[in-house]
């Protein structure tokens, strides 16, 4: 075997190819073009592999919804106690950081709203940008945010310990229809913590918020509570409904097909990684597509 | 030979994992109220007979019958409910980690009866107080000894009162003296004239005094099927060399 100079560096791509480094500007030039071939190679296999992730993802909710089947076999009693605990692990027990932050983004928007808004001679609009900003938008992400964080990684983390520790297996054995009991009550929990968490977050975001910003500027209760019923509109209370909903299935499930992935205990924290980080891009994108669907 | 007294049939199995040939053309019954032990070196095959008849792949030729009917012919509802017939004692017990042992116990009657949370209790209890597990009834599986968490997963798997009950390698690793609950206790489940009993084991001597038949594996295929008389009179190389830990005999040791 060819032994490659000490300051030889390697730049490998499909075909395998290295170049020395030697001084100069065409071995930098050379350099980059072989990165960027090397990217570009790898390009449409990362695509594929994204698609194939895609469908993938696709059969499993395909599994799930099958699975729907079983239904009526299924004894509620015996997914109680999951619903529960998880209700109160996502929603309960993420109370104190929802309202810490709520406080904080509602102190920050309503401080910014009051000093700016004045300049600009739009102050009558506070209520629209409150609405706006923290109903429409901040309290549905921020809560969606950390529900991802906190319940998302342990979801993933708990389901991907209970198939390496063959206790899914041992459930399938019993006649346990393991996607039913597994995913079925993490949505349900899921879809109730983040509906209150939401309602939470906006409530402390206005008054916790309102209070705060009394330290820095003065505005009356009354008529901060009047522009804010002015600008709420039932179709604000509808979609964030329908975010809760769409959150409270999408990050159970998404979190619940990662944590069904890893085939040892090494893979485990990469796979929950991968669930929240996921988790998030595609919260971000559906709430993206939500907002231009109904407010554009 | 089968006939209608027969609950499983294990027709002609063939089973390849990972290109070797797991099991080549095995082929025996299992009569109602028989109790058949199954053993062999490691890799004899006989690790995958307890997952075949319990469906969890459909990917082998030949049939598995239960009660007259192929397990393959059953859609996705009818496995699950063939999976309640069945009781299954897994080799590392898959106990539910954040479940104590009662809910452990509890979990196939809550999902799949219609009885009662008082009815439950009851049965729980009984079992409870047959394995002596009352004193860590309480304690999740993180907490139990080794045979405190054979003797809830063996709780678990005879809750349903199933009519087949497989054990996998479930003895192996236990301590002798703690494991004699559940050895009594299998003795008289097993002793009824209604259920069946597959016994997967590397221990086959330790199951004597309640077992039918012994069938021995080796590289996929049957080397020795016989009643409790033939495996005791070992007039058979395999057994004889099983039984004596010899290396010398037609087995190659790995």
């Amino acid at each position: 075997m060819q032994m490659l100079p000490y300051n030889v560096q390697c730049v490998r791509n499909g075909s395998e190819e290295y170049y020395p480094e030697t001084s100069g500007k065409k071995s930098i030039q050379k350099k980059r073009y072989g990165r960027i071939r090397g990217d570009m190679a790898r390009f449409p296999k990362k695509l594929s592999s994204a698609w194939d992730g895609v469908k993938n993802f696709s059969r499993f909710v395909l599994s799930i919804v099958r699975s729907f089947r079983s239904i009526k076999y299924l004894r509620f009693r015996s997914l109680y106690s999951i619903v529960v605990n998880q209700t109160r692990f996502t929603g309960v027990d993420a109370l104190p950081i929802i309202v810490s932050i709520a406080l904080l983004l509602g102190a920050t928007v309503i401080i910014q709203a009051t000093k700016n808004f004045p300049k600009f001679g739009i102050e009558g609009f506070i209520g629209n940008l409150l609405v706006i900003i923290i109903a429409r938008e901040l309290g549905p992400l921020a809560t969606a945010m950390i529900v991802v964080s906190r319940s998302g990684s342990a979801i993933a983390a708990e389901i991907a310990t209970q198939q390496q520790n063959r206790e899914i297996l041992s459930l399938e054995l019993m006649g346990v229809d393991t996607k039913l009991y597994i995913v079925f009550p993490r949505i349900i929990a899921s879809i109730i913590a983040i509906f209150s968490l939401i309602i939470i977050f906006d409530i402390i975001a206005f008054f916790g918020g309102y209070l705060i910003s009394l330290t820095t500027v003065f505005i009356p209760a009354k008529s901060f509570v009047q522009t804010l019923l002015d600008a709420f509109s039932f179709s604000d209370l509808a979609i964030t409904i329908l975010k809760s909903v769409i959150y409270g299935i999408l990050i159970p499930l998404i979190c619940c097909y990662y944590g069904f992935m890893p085939r040892s205990n090494f893979q485990i924290p990469i796979f929950v990684s991968r669930a929240v980080v996921r988790t998030l891009v595609i919260l971000f994108v559906i709430n993206a597509f939500i907002s231009a669907l109904f407010y554009f | 030979m089968s006939d209608s007294n027969d609950i499983l049939r294990f027709e002609h199995i063939l089973y390849y994992r990972e290109e070797r040939t797991s099991l080549n053309d095995v082929t025996f019954t299992l009569g109602r109220g028989e109790n058949l032990i199954i053993f062999g070196p490691e890799d004899s095959g006989a690790e995958i007979v307890c997952p075949l008849i319990a469906g969890v792949t459909d990917q082998f030729g030949g049939e598995v019958i239960f009660n007259g009917r192929s397990i393959k012919t059953f859609n996705y509802v009818e496995m699950h409910n063939y999976r309640k017939e069945l009781g299954y004692l897994q080799r590392d017990y898959g106990l539910i980690n954040n479940m104590s042992v009662v809910e452990n116990i509890s979990l196939p009657l809550k999902y799949h009866t219609q009885l009662t949370t008082g009815q439950i209790g009851d049965v729980v209890n009984r079992l409870v107080e047959d394995l002596h597990l009352g004193y860590c009834r309480n304690m999740r599986p993180v907490s139990l000894s080794g045979a405190a968490i054979l003797k809830t997963a063996y709780a678990r798997a005879i809750a349903l009162d199933p009519e087949l009950l497989l054990v996998e390698h479930a003895l192996e690793g236990q301590c002798l003296l703690n494991s004699q609950t559940y050895m009594r206790h299998l003795r008289t489940w097993a002793s009824q004239p209604e259920k069946s009993v597959i016994i997967v084991t590397y221990e086959p001597e330790r199951f004597i005094d309640f077992s039918d038949r012994f069938i021995m594996l080796y590289e996929g295929e049957i080397v020795f099927a016989g009643s409790r008389e033939d495996f005791v009179s070992q007039n058979n190389d395999y057994l004889r060399q099983y039984c004596a830990s010899s290396v010398e005999g037609p087995m190659k040791v790995l």
